[in-house]
This record gives structure tokens, sequence and C-alpha cells, in this order.
């Protein structure tokens, strides 16, 4: 731990930081652009000059590649460093249009700032410019290619750390340009992360230019609700309008990356058709009084037949500390312990995530630092993006990459692939010595370094997570294996730990068809097409004497909902995630809750007439409808004071802040006993296996507009040769017959796939929407289209 | 790629760019390298001798072959200002304003050029013969003020040296 002196201010920084870092870390502004935390240090804008004084290597020299050593002597604000940052500032300048009052990154601009920063203001150069014609990158980036200071932080962050190949750096000298061969959209799934990384207006949002000033922009670290990972994002927004979300910084979790979905598929919060008032049986009504309403019915209910005549369900989209209180109000009603995931695969598949003990648990930072991850039944790129930036960072560091999983998984990097059906994958992992694959694979991660077994919660259920488990005490050689689940929801984990401990998977459908249920409440939960068997359980549903829902979605079970109380989303109130590795991380308030100025005064001006919304008739957020009901009048603060009380193993929760890195949970989880694999020999017929889709398989982008262009077109996957055998080909309409219906579908061939199988893409809000991931592969059948006509 | 959706166009467009026993060769050669990225410049040189210049389809043409991205057949094509992306005159001129050659009378030269062939830097004479550009260095610095036309290099330039070369080129066009 090297201690230097900058400025006649010493610091200790950690081994092998560089004398820029030393810098940052007692807060003086040495100006930069090429140089990013992430990215690492190139040296190439020549910007960060300081003189050393006293070291092994004195002068004037760049900051970022000087290493800082025990009894430095740095200065920076002597005439020689300084002069010369100056003229770099003045340099890099030359060509820079005077923009800045037209250009979107006005106000958060490091060019601007660190211009400043170098002591640059007056340019001298009387000169043309040097000008370039802009490329069309699609709908998420603006190129605006003159205000180019030739940084190559874009093509760094793109296709250096994120392995796009559709983008480069081409010309020489003043011509360079950063763009793509020819125009056309970005084809990474990352590509949005150029607008985070370029230090100045060259790539904007297209989806939020113009809207909104910098200094206009409410602001506040929040959480990404795409998957399980729990990402750090900044989202923006106002006028009650979701605007933009950027990538927030953790450096446990996602680093300063965020995938696509997470970048523009927040739109969803701004959803015309999100549901903003409460309704007793489809009427508008005031909340406080649906609200009581809802109270008496349930309290009546319970006075004449018996608190197991009512069933809650909880989500993985809910809050950590919503999902908790639902609990409370079934302890009230004296009804069962409420379900988590309206999926019982998928609740078990959290449940047994949440018993591995915390200590065999990876963070993506573990992941990152390892030589040998083994996915299995992970597609990372539609489960988990950012795990595949992950493996991605694994790979260039010289480790190795190996996927087990039946689908035609694409990662950014090199790795083995080895395709093998979900059945052949879970009767691997239950006798893995008798698998010659997994024995060898044992000895390699045996002899890793720093091994992590990735699992796939949808692909693997709890049983095979469990598994997985016992794989990974077996492959601990020198070091630990740690395991990574991944689950579905951004709480899944969170919900699993409240599931009632001791019982197997529970089927919320059995209870609600065996008849003795007659009321069902849902916190922002939508079994109607979350659970595996839809059609059934909109029967049951609808049987029901009482269907309350609280969301903020418009979902099929807010339509059928007898009660709807409408929810604040997550940028608009307070809450904690538990992500999948079992951090918890809060999120903070955004933006207020309301309709949009943009959906009210339809783009234009504010409204001008009256209308009869009363102040604060804005929905609330689940926590408070809930603290309503529990008659709890506390506020965020105070709740997690009291949980932490009560369960001892969430003790970090109260200390935790929007922003920060999260704090991993401690052991609480039950233990779980392996049970019975849920599999049987299924060889020699055609099976179809429904996966999650890569864009459009969540709810979330499914009503997110930017997103509109990239959703997955509902198609089959099937291997070339199992559809030749058939006498079909690639793009060939064929009828694709199952229990829950028949359905005409184009085939795509993927060659990387199962053979066996056929997969389908699910994809809520379609009429596919009856399939959902997370389950096991059923009979199905094939027939040209015409055949079946 | 070229993706034309019709096998027997593209076999046009290639058969165009190069002949079949020249990517053949190459394809054979790919075959062999660890790094096929680094036959870029050979394979760019090879289609430019048969065309004049690279066109989109050329550098279309070279990833296809090495098995990259266009993009990074791009790149290099791009950053060397001796592979033409634009066509150019039947004698590509090169004139070098560095400093070296500019202090030996070069703006004089890159002038007289000018003056004689009726054209700016950057332009083709509309006879489609010469193309004038600048060049930062050929490295002749020690036989200043220099140029290079096609891959010929020619170093000491008078303005007299200067009419005879450009006129006996016209003449060899001629015949």
């Amino acid at each position: 731990m090297p201690t230097l002196t900058i400025d006649n201010r010493t610091v200790t920084v950690a081994e092998g930081a560089s004398v820029l870092d030393a810098a940052v870390e007692l807060g003086i502004v040495v100006p930069h652009y090429c140089y990013h935390q992430a990215l690492g240090a190139v040296g190439a804008c020549r910007q960060c000059a300081v003189t050393i004084l006293e070291g092994s290597q004195k002068g004037l020299k760049m900051s970022c590649l000087v290493t800082a050593e025990d009894g430095m002597q740095v200065s920076t604000c002597d005439e020689e460093s300084r002069s010369f940052r100056a003229q770099v500032g003045e340099w890099l300048m030359t060509n820079h249009p005077h923009d800045c009052p037209v250009c979107d990154e006005g106000g958060e601009c490091q060019l601007q700032e660190m211009t400043i920063g170098s002591g640059h203001g007056i340019r001298r150069y009387r000169g043309n410019k040097r000008t370039h014609t802009n490329q069309d990158l699609g709908p998420f980036i603006t190129q605006e290619m003159n205000r180019c200071i030739q940084c190559y932080r874009c093509v760094r962050a793109y296709k250096d750390y994120c392995g796009g190949e559709d983008f480069g750096v081409m010309g020489s000298r003043q011509r360079v340009f950063f763009g793509r061969f020819k125009e056309g959209p970005l084809e990474s799934d990352f590509s949005g992360n150029l607008i985070d990384f370029c230090p100045t207006g060259v790539f904007t949002d297209k989806t939020s230019r113009f809207k909104t000033r910098y200094w206009d922009l409410q602001q506040a670290p929040s959480i990404c609700p795409h998957c399980s990972l729990g990402c750090a994002t900044l989202p923006g927004g106002r006028y009650q309008q979701l605007q933009r979300v950027r990538s927030g910084s953790n450096r446990l979790t996602n680093d300063s990356f965020i995938c696509d979905r997470a970048r523009f598929g927040s739109d969803w919060a701004n959803h015309p058709q999100r549901p903003r008032e409460a309704r007793i049986d489809g009427e508008k009504a005031e909340f406080s009084v649906v609200l009581s309403q809802l109270e008496e019915r349930l309290q009546s209910l319970v006075d004449t037949y018996g608190g197991e005549t009512l069933r809650l369900l909880g989500s993985p989209r809910a809050s950590f500390e919503a999902n908790l209180l639902l609990k409370k109000l079934a302890v009230r009603f004296g009804a069962p312990t409420p379900c988590y995931d309206a999926h019982p695969r998928r609740a078990f598949a959290a449940r047994a995530a949440g018993s591995i003990p915390s200590g065999q648990l990876a963070s993506l930072q573990q992941l990152r630092a390892s030589d040998l991850v083994l996915v299995a039944g992970v597609d990372p790129l539609a489960e988990a993006p950012v795990l595949a930036l992950a493996l991605r960072q694994v790979v260039r560091a010289g480790g190795r990459v190996v996927v087990l999983d039946p689908r035609p998984v694409e990662l950014p990097c090199e790795f083995e692939h080895h395709s093998l059906t979900q059945e052949a994958l879970l009767r691997g992992l239950s006798a893995p010595e008798e698998n010659e694959l997994l024995e060898s694979l044992r000895q390699q991660l045996e002899a890793a370094h720093h091994p992590v077994l990735v699992g796939g919660g949808d692909l693997l259920g709890g049983a095979g997570l469990l598994l997985l488990r016992r794989f990974s005490e077996s492959c601990c050689g020198d070091s630990d294996c740690l395991i990574f689940p991944v689950l579905h929801g951004p709480n899944s984990y969170g919900g699993g730990l409240l599931e009632e401990p001791g019982e197997r998977q529970r089927d919320l459908l059995e209870d609600l068809e065996n008849g003795k249920v007659r009321a069902l409440i849902c916190l922002e939960a939508d079994p109607a097409i979350e659970h595996p068997d839809p059609g059934r359980m909109q029967l049951a549903l609808a049987r029901l004497d009482l269907l309350a829902v609280f969301d903020h979605l418009p979902t099929h079970s807010v339509a059928a909902a007898n009660i709807f109380l409408p929810t604040r989303t997550l940028f608009e109130c307070g809450g904690t995630y538990v992500n999948n590795e079992g951090r918890m991380q809060a999120f903070a308030p955004v933006i207020e809750p309301g309709i949009p100025l943009e959906v009210s005064g339809g783009g234009g001006h504010p409204l001008r007439q009256f209308d009869s919304g009363v102040p604060g008739s804005a929905p609330h957020s689940a926590i408070h409808l809930l603290q309503q009901l529990l008659k709890d009048r506390q506020d965020l603060f105070g709740l997690r004071r009291q949980i932490v009380e009560e369960i001892p193993c969430l003790r970090d929760l109260d200390r935790l802040e929007a922003g920060d890195s999260g704090r991993r949970m401690a052991d609480c989880g039950e233990s779980l006993e392996e049970s019975r694999l849920e599999i049987w020999a299924q060889e020699g017929e055609l099976r179809l296996l429904p996966v999650m889709a890569r864009y459009g398989g969540d709810q979330y982008s499914r009503l997110s507009q930017p997103l509109a262009s990239r959703l997955q077109q509902p198609c089959l996957w099937i291997h070339p040769l199992e559809a030749a055998e058939r006498g079909f080909g690639e793009g060939q309409r064929v009828v694709l017959r199952t229990a829950v219906g028949h359905f005409r579908l184009s085939l795509s061939c993927k060659e990387k796939m199962v053979r066996g199988r056929v997969m389908l893409p699910c994809l809520p809000g379609t009429p596919l929407e009856v399939f959902t991931p997370g389950g096991l592969s059923i009979p199905c059948q094939l027939y040209a289209e015409d055949d079946n006509a | 790629m070229i993706c034309l959706g019709n096998f027997s166009a593209e076999i046009e467009i290639m058969k165009k760019l190069l002949l079949k026993k020249q990517i053949d060769a190459f394809r054979r050669k790919v075959a062999k390298t660890e790094h096929p990225r680094e036959l870029v410049i050979d394979l760019l040189r090879e289609i430019q001798d048969r065309n004049g210049w690279v066109s989109d389809e050329g550098v279309e043409l070279a990833a296809q072959i090495l098995g990259v991205t266009p993009i990074e057949v791009e790149e290099v094509a791009t950053f060397y200002d001796k592979i033409y992306r634009q066509p150019v005159g039947r004698y590509p001129i090169h004139i070098c304003d560095s400093i070296c050659c500019w202090s030996r009378g070069g703006e004089e030269i890159a002038n007289h050029l000018q003056q004689q062939l009726e054209i700016k830097l950057g332009e083709t004479t509309t006879d489609g013969l010469f193309t004038l550009l600048p060049t930062c260095c050929l490295g002749g610095c020690g036989r200043a003020p220099s140029m290079m036309i096609g891959r010929r290099f020619y170093g000491n330039l008078s303005l007299a040296e200067l009419d005879r070369i450009i006129e006996q080129l016209r003449e060899e066009a001629k015949g």
C-alpha cells in the first residue's frame, strides 16, 4: 500500500493504483478523457499530465500511466504541467464545434468540465474545422462525429469490453471516424453504453434526446428490474415521465455497464394504458374507499369462512419490504404464508438459491475474476445479459467459459458449448461421477484457481440448483468453487426467503382448484400468465369470490380484478430488491407518480382545462397501501429497522442507501433436502421447451416503446437436421400442436441447439403468452401448415 | 458480407473484383495462416491492382476471404492513404507536404502540378488520367521535394522534371 504526496497532501492507495487514482482519491481534479476506471489507461489523450518530483521516473508524466509508489512526490499545479495540460486542451478543442447550446450532452459533458479544468479558454486556431458525415446508427443512438476528440473510449467500450463486432475506428490523423462499416442499427446488446462512455456529445441517447436538460433532470440511484442481477442504474425523468436510464456504478455487480434492455426498456412506467385509478368491480373509486372496502370484505370473508380461504401472492417484481408486509397481512387475517411466485417451479428455484450459504455464492465481480466458469442451463443474453459481459471479461483475461445448455446460446466471446437436453443435464448433475463430460469438467474446476459455477433457476429448477451446489462442493480444490445462481426476477431471491419453510413446492393453482379458496390478493403479480398453465389458472381466478390486485402494469389479472389498487413503480417509491446472489440493494424514488405531462398534454402545451383529479390522488406505493391495511404508520426507514429486529439475517437492511454497493444478507436460508428429480425418460419424441426471449420476454420490455424494433418475432427454433428429417426448411410455416392449443409459426433453424427439441421464445402480450419459461419440456407435434389445413 | 440473396449474382461481383484463381490462392493462404488478418493489405492491394480502387464490395469480399468482419478490413483500408476507397485516375500522384519537402520547395511543386493539370488537390483530371493527393511523408526526405505516382517514387524534383514526367505519362497512356 504505497503512500504518496500530491500537492503537499498525503494519501495511501491500493497496490497497483495509478497516480491519477490517487489524485481522484484526494479529490484533486486532473483532467482526463481516455482513462476510465472500467477500461483502464492507454495514455492516448495526453490530458492528465502531472509532474513527478520524487519517484523512479521524474518529470512530466501521464498520471494515468504511472503507478503510485511509496514516497512519491507529485505536483499538479506547477507551471510546466499546468501549461502542458492547457496546450493539450487547446489541441483537443481545435476541431470541436461550439454547439454546446444545441448539444444534448451540455451540462453533463466531461469535455466541457475538463477543458475548463485544463485551463484552456480562448481558441487561437483560425483554420477550418474538420467535419464528418454522420451515420444512422438505429433507434437508440444519435451520432455527431464533429464533436469527437478521438479518445477511443467508445471503441474500447463497445468492441473490447462488450464484444460488439460491428463498430470500429476508421481513417487516420484528422480523419479518424468511429462508426459502422455501413449505416444501420448497432447490433450489440450493449450498444447503449456508448452514451455513458463517450466523454462528449458524439453518441447521445436518441430516445431521450432534447427532452430535458441535465440540470432540470430528476435523477436518483436505482436498481434495474429487468432480470435478477440487480445492476445499478441511474434513471432520470421530469414532469412525471421517466425519460432515460444510465448505468450506475457498482463494482460488485455490473461495474459501469448495463444492457440495452435495461437502458431502453423503462418506458413501461409511462405507458398510456398503465392503470392509475383504484376500481371496485370495474368502477372507479377513491383509493381510501377501495382500501376500506377491501378490508371489510376480507374481514367478513375471514369471519365467515376462516383465514384458510384467503390466499396471497407476492412477486419477484415487488420490493422486498412490500413482499414482507404481505406476509404480515397473511398473519393478520390468519391466511397461509403467501406464495412469492405464481410459477411453482420458479418459486422453488428461488428457495433453493436462498438455501446456498452466503459464502458459497459468487458476485459478478468475483465471476469476472474467475479463470474457469461452467455455465449450466443459462442463456445469458436472454436471462441475464450483463452476465454475458462478465463472461467476456473472463475470456479476455485468459480464462475459459464452458456452457452446458440445450439452447443455441450466443455470447460475445469464445466459449465451449455442449448442447444437451434439460433432462440430460439434470440427470448428469444427479450423478456427475457417472457422466464423462461432467467428471472431466469437475477435474478442470478442481484444478482452476477461481472456479465459478453458474446455474439457471429456470432450466435447472430448485432441484437442479441443489444438485449444482453438491457438484460445486465436489469441485473445490485449493480454492472454493463458488456458485452464481440466475433467477428470473429482480426480487426472486427475496421472495424465496419469505416462502413458508419446510414445505415442498407449492402450487397456488391446486389450492384454488380444490374450491376451498374464496379470495386471492395479488401483489404486483399476474398469475393469469405467470403460472405455467395459464388457461386453468384463468378459470380458477374467475371462480373466486374476491380477486384483489395491487399493480402498476396493465395485466390480465388487473382486468379481471374485483378490487384493484394502483401502485407506484420502482421509479416512484423507495424499496429494496435482493438480487440473485443475495445482495440487498436499495432504490430511491426518481420522479413523482402521476400522469406524465407528455401523455396528459398530448406532447404539446400542458393542459389548459381543469380536471377533476384531486392533488394527492396519484397512486401510492404498495408498501404504503399494505401499511394502511396493517395500520402501520412507520416510514420506510422505520420499517426496515423493524424488519431487522424481526429477521436477524437481514441485519444490514437498515444500513442500505440507494446508490451504495448493497449488502449481502447473512445466511438465513432454510436447508433444503435434495429431492427426487422431476424427470423421466423422454427419448425419441419431439418435445417443446418454452424459453426466455432476448427482447420482449418480460412484461417490461413489451410495454416499452423504444424496444419495439428489437422485440423478438414469434417463431419456433429447431435444429436444421431435425427440420430436414421432417422435410422442413428455414422459414417454413408450421403448425405446432400442444396440449394448450395449436399455433401457426415459422421455423427458425438453429445449428447450435440440441436435437429432439423445438424451442419457443415466450412472448407475453401475444397469443404465445400461454407458454412460460421456467418449466420442463412438454409433448408437441409439428405439421406443415398446408397438411393441417 | 456480400449478401444479395442470389448466389450467382454474388459470384459475378466477386469475379469482377478478382479472378477466381486469385481468390482461390488467397483462400489457400488463409487456410495456412494462423492470423489471416495479416493478409489484409496484400488482398486489398490485389483488388486495387485489378480495379484501380477498392469498393465497398471489395472490402466485403476481403472480409469474406479472410473470415473477419467488414469493419475490421475497413479499419485497415482507411488507415492507409495508398489504399483508395474512392475511384482515382489512372496515375494517382501523391505529393509530399511534409516539412522536409516543404522546406525544399514542395509547395511550389504542388502549385505547379495543380496549374498544369487544371485540378485542385484531391481532384481527378477530366480525362481520368491523374489524381492529385497530398501525403504526409514518403520516406524520401533526403531526396526532397518528392512525390509518388502509382508505386514509383520521384525525388529531387524540379518544375522542368515534373513537366517531363507528366508528358511522358500522357504519351504512355496514348500508346
